[in-house]
């Protein structure tokens, strides 16, 4: 692998152990995977901020390296955290789960990591340009990133992103360079589907495509319109149920202005059709609505925004959750405070909502709960509830998540 | 040194040495709510090596399923002692190589990763089998059968 002097001066330890053992990870990957050289990144964000991810392990690697003095190079965020700093308690997280989870937070402050604790970054301070490179992990913010804004990032593993950040590099393969970000997999939407298709389909479609083509990159025709966030809800159910990093919508994202640019001008290898009938079977795999009690609603996976948090407010305006059945809205800080000032928290708070904030239902321990049936218009969410929460899974929409919060129960219309 | 029944030939995709047991399992593996890293057992329970303990032993598997959180586990594993000693997959992703690398980086644990061996070359190996591996040639011996 080719490297600069100022690299090899990094190898050699002259910018302390930290830089040097980073770059060397870097390098191993590199070499591993045909890069030919390293390429300099403009941020980095780190999926090993949550204690249920990094354990103690994470927090022995981060108290060596802040010992050494370790320094990120570039802006750095946080994913979320295991915890709710704020309201820990309330989710009935163990007191001393919470404090190693303080510990991480404290390391990484340390190492001047952005504290943001959200799968969103590029909605709050960490917001890529067209063509930047980047050391990103979290599965569903590397899609969005490469996929909706057209930065260059490979999905790094935990650990690895940090070692990105403290170098300001990472190996030049994968998705970094053009060649690799051509569509391969076209999926073409029928006009049934198309002609009226609703809000909690970009999740559904999402988890039938990650299925599908599993890491390879696949391209959507036939969708008109998307919004911010039914491309993030789109992406993440595809990074889960598949480890789909990049996708093409044709005339949405910006690499695929047309089918022949999102297949950069050669002929796909495959086709998919996908009807109503298709998204029907997806929906019903996800977690088809059977009748019956709802103990716990998620929603708020990736991250809600502002303007989610305004639709929920709208939803529960007057409002009351059923006293058998916990709402649970996950965002981050930012949004958060916004949505405090706008009187959405507010609302939400007097319906009987809970906000989990910086953190989620996939990251938390929720055994203490005892929850039996979980309610989610998130594709990650389904796809992980029945491991990380132990939990069987109802997939609906927005409102009809909302509808069975507040009537204690799901029903089959 | 015993001398192999059976040699298999694979590339090496991170160094290492290995002798011991192994564990084959047919379907791709995630150790990401796929392995307890306190006990080395295999507990996804959609997983044909469910029960099995991997801890020490060369685990070999297709290919990984690999969420970004991947080497928490391992290096938790790799810490506890609890991780499995050497992989053998179909073909290795960046996640399951990078989990070697970070063990090596941060715990100077070598664990020796080949792949390229078809399914049929893995169907030559049964669990319980004891191999010689290295991580650097690709190199693979048979020394006995369970």
């Amino acid at each position: 692998m080719y490297l600069t002097d100022e690299e090899q001066r990094i190898l050699d330890g002259k910018c302390g152990d930290p830089q040097r053992v980073a770059l060397r990870v870097l390098v191993k990957l590199g070499e591993a995977c045909g890069a030919e050289r390293m390429v300099p990144i403009v941020s980095a964000h780190l999926v090993a901020s949550s204690y249920q991810i990094a354990g103690e392990a994470g927090i022995e690697i981060y108290s060596q390296l802040v010992a050494q003095g370790a320094r990120v190079a570039v802006q750095t965020t946080s994913d979320p955290g295991s915890i709710d700093f704020a309201r820990w308690r309330e989710f009935k997280t163990p007191a001393d789960y919470a404090a190693r989870q303080v510990k991480i937070a404290e390391l990484l402050d340390r190492m001047g990591v952005i504290p943001t604790w959200t799968c969103t970054p590029y909605a709050t301070f960490n917001l890529p340009r067209f063509g930047d490179h980047l050391g990103w992990s979290e599965s569903s913010a590397v899609v969005f990133v490469n996929s909706v804004i057209g930065a260059r990032t490979n999905r790094l593993a935990a650990y690895v992103d940090l070692c990105a950040a403290l170098t300001g590099r990472v190996p030049y393969f994968g998705l970094h360079v053009t060649e690799n970000r051509r569509g391969q997999v076209v999926f073409e939407l029928t006009p049934d589907l198309t002609a009226d298709f609703a809000d909690h389909y970009f999740p559904a479609l999402g988890y039938l495509v990650g299925q599908t083509v599993g890491d390879k990159v696949p391209v959507i025709v036939g969708l008109r319109q998307a919004t911010f966030d039914q491309l993030k809800a789109f992406g993440a159910a595809s990074a889960a149920s598949g480890s789909v990093a990049l996708y093409h919508m044709v005339g949405i994202t910006p690499e695929a202005r047309t089918l022949e640019e999102a297949c950069g001008r050669q002929a796909p290898a495959e086709r998919v059709v996908v009807g109503r009938r298709e998204i029907g079977a997806v929906m019903e795999q996800m977690g088809g609505v059977v009748d019956g009690p709802v103990d716990v609603v998620g929603i708020g996976c990736p991250h809600a925004s502002i303007d989610q948090m305004r639709r929920y407010a709208s939803l529960l305006e007057g409002k009351r959750i059923h006293s058998g059945t916990e709402l649970w809205v996950c965002t981050n800080v930012v949004v958060e405070e916004m949505a405090r000032k706008m009187g959405y928290v507010g609302i939400i708070e007097r319906a009987g909502a809970k906000l989990m904030v910086g953190t989620c239902h996939n990251d938390c321990p929720l055994g203490a709960w005892g929850f039996r049936r979980l309610m989610t218009d998130s594709g990650k969410f389904a796809y992980y509830t029945p491991t990380t929460v132990g939990t069987q899974c109802v997939f609906g929409s927005t409102e009809a998540c909302i509808q069975a919060a507040i009537a204690g129960k799901v029903e089959r219309s | 040194m015993s001398q192999p029944q059976r040699v298999l030939q694979g590339h090496g995709c991170a160094v290492g040495q290995f002798e011991g047991e192994v564990v084959v399992s047919q379907q791709p593996f995630g150790f990401w709510q796929g392995l307890d890293p306190e006990s080395g057992v295999v507990i996804d329970k959609r997983h044909d090596c469910c029960g099995a303990t991997i801890k020490g032993k060369a685990f070999i598997f297709p290919y990984g399923r690999g969420s970004t959180g991947t080497p928490g586990i391992f290096l938790e594993a790799v810490r506890n002692g609890c991780a499995p000693a050497a992989i053998i997959n179909v073909k290795s992703e960046p996640m399951i190589i990078m989990c070697a690398i970070l063990a090596e980086a941060f715990f100077k644990v070598a664990i020796p990763i080949v792949d390229g061996l078809e399914l049929a070359t893995q169907e030559a190996l049964r669990t319980g089998d004891r191999v010689r591996i290295d991580g650097a040639t690709g190199r693979i011996e048979i020394l006995a059968r369970a």
